[in-house]
């Protein structure tokens, strides 16, 4: 180092963060934090074709909000849900609010549909027509007679077989009233109104997801202060609530380094290592989101958690420069870089290969923390070595610190303990920490990630109960080569789920070819008419002792025979259908047309997969794929761990030798050893996000064995550097622990366990020289 | 379309108001009990048809349990009506309220409903009684225009006329409250319980 020069070095430096501060300018402006769970998915992981159809099944649900408002009575309920369209209105989020179903908008666009009654039968009205013709008079007969009748006779003239009604009907079941033309739903002495609204930015971002949250809490404060409820579910709460309690973690961990900042200025009596430690996180975090930026176009937000996280290492190396400076009477800054040089180095590249082994998994979340932890670190390096020395020119600390002195005291008599007891704390140890591995489960279900309320919950139950509200992550993806093909494939499905429905493996499903007939069926259906009542005579019976004159039944008979050739396309048909049938209609491109088919209250998951050998037919079911897939990474990832462990020691054991590498390296394995172990004991959570834990111990776990077997007569202010480091990492990412969020406890909490025993085992690496 | 529509999903409201005199008057005339069991006789006049549609049944009333319309002639069937839903052997419907409220209201003698959706008019006698309902909703209107109900100490018959000129007549007759609901009539009621 004898060539080096502060000023240049901290030129360059400057140079690099300029460059990263331009190119940040333009991308930052941009969006690019990613929120939604769904964009954790891998990409390859399933054929493009089925990916693109469930991305677009997914922007057709994922902004929309469902809203029950609840009050004693009716006019009060929808009064209560006209506010809360207002407050919609008002707030801008939303582009389309649906509280009144506009009925003549409704019965106009059904009207299209009356034309093609003759060839749009329902399923139950062409059983009857099959088996037994004369079924069909006597259900019209009870229909005519009940006190009811008068509804379905309203078009008795023109429709006589009152064909239309029953297929009206068929498309709209259920138990809803309409008032004032809101939606309504009645259980027990409470009325509730039902308002959607769907998200005008189905992307879901932060800032509109913030909006959302102080919106909803707003308006159910100001219903519930009058005497009413609301309940409210969808996408964008679940990931509001989520974003929010990220946020939330995000300022647990700022006390924590608040703490960690006012020990640092104690043990310095100087702001100047608190001020570079901040410059050196801040630079570092910076560049690895602006290159990542760069590289991967967006990232994740739980990229930028862990990847922050992660790069927490690179506050020791800076810690090390400071600490080193207790080491010796005559200490520079160049002199100090020059000590500390080869051992942050080091631990850089174990660090490097630990952290970039992750990106080896096809996942992009692993793919994109590595990536952010790796430039992170070479950033954080970089700081230290190219930037510090000059900033830290004329730095010298006159005082022995308290924390010195005690951090001192500290390792020599705790390994002097540790080494006089080994005979019998060994095997309670070993027993201990085996206890705690047996134990250790593994839990995968991505559905721990969603970190909602229990008031959420509670409230998403509830409207499931009052509303059939169909599943968003579980349905079948129906696929042919142009409609009709689609047809027959979705009517075979539809067909096996109609008996899946019998055996109650759910509560309904729905699927567009219900409601509409291919050109074939409609033909079939016109012809099945034709043989059974309008040829055969039965028409005219049927008629006649109704009490028809003859005219009328000339009448109908002719408008039978001119609508032979008539048929309604798929498009004329999505046209008059409601939102709630369209939302199935994915469309068609190059020779591929594909739906969707929902199901409400799934009971039996199991015999719904087994439907996936069908022609054309694929099951997504989105949370237990992810949830497979969190176990499958899981899996990979702790062999990746394994993996880095190796490589870290056979890079270390070329340095120092077989047996010292060993000896440096079982501080971060026994570390993650008990960290799992606790895991264990405790019945924490153990799924990928743990690993991500232990990756950070295993680089911190090594950077203090490393110390410490560099430090030979230094080991007083390598002490003070260790402590430092884990008292700060405890007060940051220790702290996670207290989090709501599953994962980002379980983080917390294996950091916290693992840091704690790599800070009691580090002492007992190296010789005591005094 | 629109009409049906319409009469389909409408719903009254329930807001309680002060009932009107008239209503209070055919209130104290009117027997008050849990059950209300009896015969109907329905004639329909249907426009498009020469001749009327006649049918007769039983029905029976449960102040908490709703109405079961029992069609024995010409065709049987059932029909099953409670606050919130309307049960046929044919499937589950929405209630058409105009129709579920009246009865209740009528064979519950809970009248005061009736005044906040309707504009009511009528005379009382020293026993006998007769108003008329015309619907105070625009929506309403386009389907019924007017109903009317006479009776004594019971309902003893209901006219429904349609804005399409269709119209229907309910005789009520053998009227009696018994004690409780029999065997075959828990069966019934069952099929409204979730």
């Amino acid at each position: 180092m004898r060539i080096y020069r502060p000023r240049t070095a901290a030129f360059v430096w400057l140079l690099g963060l300029l460059a990263l501060g331009f190119a940040g300018s333009r991308l930052l402006t941009a969006d690019w934090l990613e929120t939604g769970f769904l964009a954790l998915l891998p990409a390859t992981e399933q054929q493009p074709e089925i990916a693109q159809a469930v991305r677009q099944h997914n922007e057709l649900i994922n902004g929309k909000v469902i809203c029950l408002t609840g009050a004693g009575s009716a006019p009060q309920a929808i009064a209560y849900a006209g506010q809360l369209k207002e407050r919609f209105e008002q707030s801008g989020l939303f582009k389309d609010i649906r509280l009144q179903v506009d009925q003549q908008d409704f019965a106009k666009r059904y009207q299209q549909l009356f034309v093609y009654r003759y060839q749009l039968l329902d399923a139950q009205t062409r059983g009857m027509l099959l088996a037994q013709p004369e079924t069909l008079i006597g259900r019209n007969l009870e229909m005519l007679y009940s006190p009811l009748g008068q509804l379905q006779a309203a078009n008795l003239e023109r429709d006589p077989l009152l064909l239309f009604s029953r297929y009206f009907n068929a498309q709209n079941p259920g138990r809803f009233t309409l008032e004032q033309g809101v939606v309504l739903v009645q259980d027990g002495g409470r009325f509730w109104a039902l308002l959607i609204a769907d998200m005008a930015d189905n992307k879901l971002h932060l800032d509109n997801l913030d909006v959302l949250r102080e919106l909803m809490n707003g308006a159910q404060g100001r219903i519930e202060a009058a005497g009413g409820e609301l309940l409210a579910t969808g996408m964008p709460l679940f990931t509001a609530e989520g974003s929010h309690s990220a946020q939330r973690e995000i300022a647990i961990v700022s006390i924590g380094s608040t703490l960690g900042i006012l020990l640092l200025l104690l043990t310095f009596r100087s702001a100047r290592p608190l001020l570079l430690s901040c410059l050196g996180i801040a630079a570092s975090t910076f560049a690895a989101l602006v290159v990542s930026i760069m590289v991967f176009g967006k990232i994740h937000l739980l990229t930028l958690v862990f990847g922050a996280s992660l790069i927490g290492v690179g506050i020791d190396y800076a810690l090390h420069y400071f600490c080193s400076s207790f080491s010796s009477e005559n200490w520079a800054p160049a002199k100090g870089l020059q000590y500390i040089l080869l051992g942050i180095t080091l631990d850089l590249g174990t660090s490097l290969v630990s952290y970039a082994s992750l990106g080896v998994a096809p996942f992009p979340l692993l793919q994109e923390i590595a990536f952010f932890s790796v430039i992170g670190l070479i950033g954080a390096w970089a700081t230290v070595v190219l930037l510090f020395p000059l900033l830290l020119t004329g730095f010298k600390p006159a005082h022995k610190p308290t924390m010195l002195r005690l951090t001192n005291y500290w390792q020599q008599h705790w390994r002097v303990w540790l080494l006089r007891n080994r005979a019998w704390l060994a095997p309670v140890a070993i027993a201990a920490v085996a206890g705690g591995l047996w134990q250790l489960t593994p839990r995968d279900d991505v559905r721990l990630l969603q970190s909602a309320s229990t008031e959420r919950l509670a409230a998403d139950q509830k409207i499931r109960q009052l509303l059939p509200v169909r599943a968003d992550s579980q349905f079948f993806l129906v696929s042919g080569k142009d409609p009709q093909d689609w047809h027959r494939n979705e009517q075979a499905l539809l067909a096996r789920l109609e008996t899946l429905k019998q055996q109650g493996a759910m509560e309904s499903y729905d699927g567009l070819s219900r409601y509409w007939p291919d050109p074939d069926t409609q033909r079939d259906n016109y012809h099945l008419l034709k043989r059974t009542f309008y040829e055969a005579g039965l028409l005219k019976r049927y008629m006649a002792e109704l009490g028809f004159d003859e005219q009328a039944i000339a009448a109908e008979q002719q408008r039978f025979k001119a609508a032979e050739n008539s048929r309604i396309s798929l498009a004329e048909w999505l046209d008059s259908a409601d939102e709630a049938r369209k939302i199935h209609w994915l469309g068609c491109d190059a020779g591929r047309c594909i739906s969707t088919v929902s199901l409400t209250d799934i009971k039996n998951l199991n015999a719904l997969s087994q439907l996936n050998d069908l022609q054309g037919v694929r099951w997504v079911d989105q949370a237990t794929q992810l949830s497979s897939l969190f176990e499958r990474y899981r899996t990979s990832a702790s062999a990746l761990l394994i993996a880095a462990y190796g490589i870290v020691l056979i890079g270390l054991a070329l340095k120092f030798g077989w047996r010292n590498a060993l000896m440096i390296i079982s501080v971060p394995v026994f570390a993650t050893a008990v960290s799992l172990s606790m895991l264990g004991w405790f019945d924490q959570l153990f799924s990928l996000f743990n690993l991500f834990a232990l990756l950070l111990v295993l680089g911190i776990g090594v950077d203090y064995g490393i110390f410490f077997f560099l430090a030979e007569d230094e080991r007083s202010s390598t002490s003070l550097a260790v402590t430092l480091s884990a008292i700060t990492t405890l007060l940051s990412f220790g702290l996670l622990a207290v989090s709501s969020t599953a994962i980002v406890h379980a983080f917390g909490f294996t950091v916290a366990a693992g840091i704690l025993t790599a800070l009691l085992l580090a002492p007992l690496v190296g010789k005591q020289t005094r | 379309m629109i009409y049906l529509k319409a009469l389909v999903l409408f719903l009254l409201t329930v807001n309680v108001c002060m009932a009107d005199e008239l209503l209070d008057q055919i209130h104290a005339r009117l027997t008050k009990a849990t059950i209300t069991r009896g015969a109907f006789e329905q004639t329909k006049q249907l426009k498009v048809l020469r001749k009327p549609l006649i049918s007769n049944g039983t029905f029976i009333y449960h102040k908490s349990r709703g109405i079961a319309w029992k069609t024995l002639s010409p065709v049987p069937s059932l029909l099953l009506i409670s606050d919130t839903r309307l049960w046929t052997e044919q499937g589950e419907q929405p209630v058409p309220a105009a129709f579920g409220k009246v009865f209740q209201a009528m064979l519950g003698a809970d009248l005061s409903q009736l005044a906040t959706a309707f504009d009511i008019n009528g005379t009382v006698r020293k026993i006998a009684w007769q108003v008329s309902l015309v619907p105070k909703d625009e929506m309403m209107k386009k389907v019924i225009s007017r109903m009317q109900l006479s009776g004594d100490h019971e309902l003893r018959e209901l006219e429904i006329f349609e804005s399409n000129g269709n119209s229907s007549i309910l005789h009520f007759q053998n009227i009696i409250h018994p004690e409780r609901l029999t065997a075959g009539e828990e069966a019934d009621f069952a099929h409204l319980s979730p």
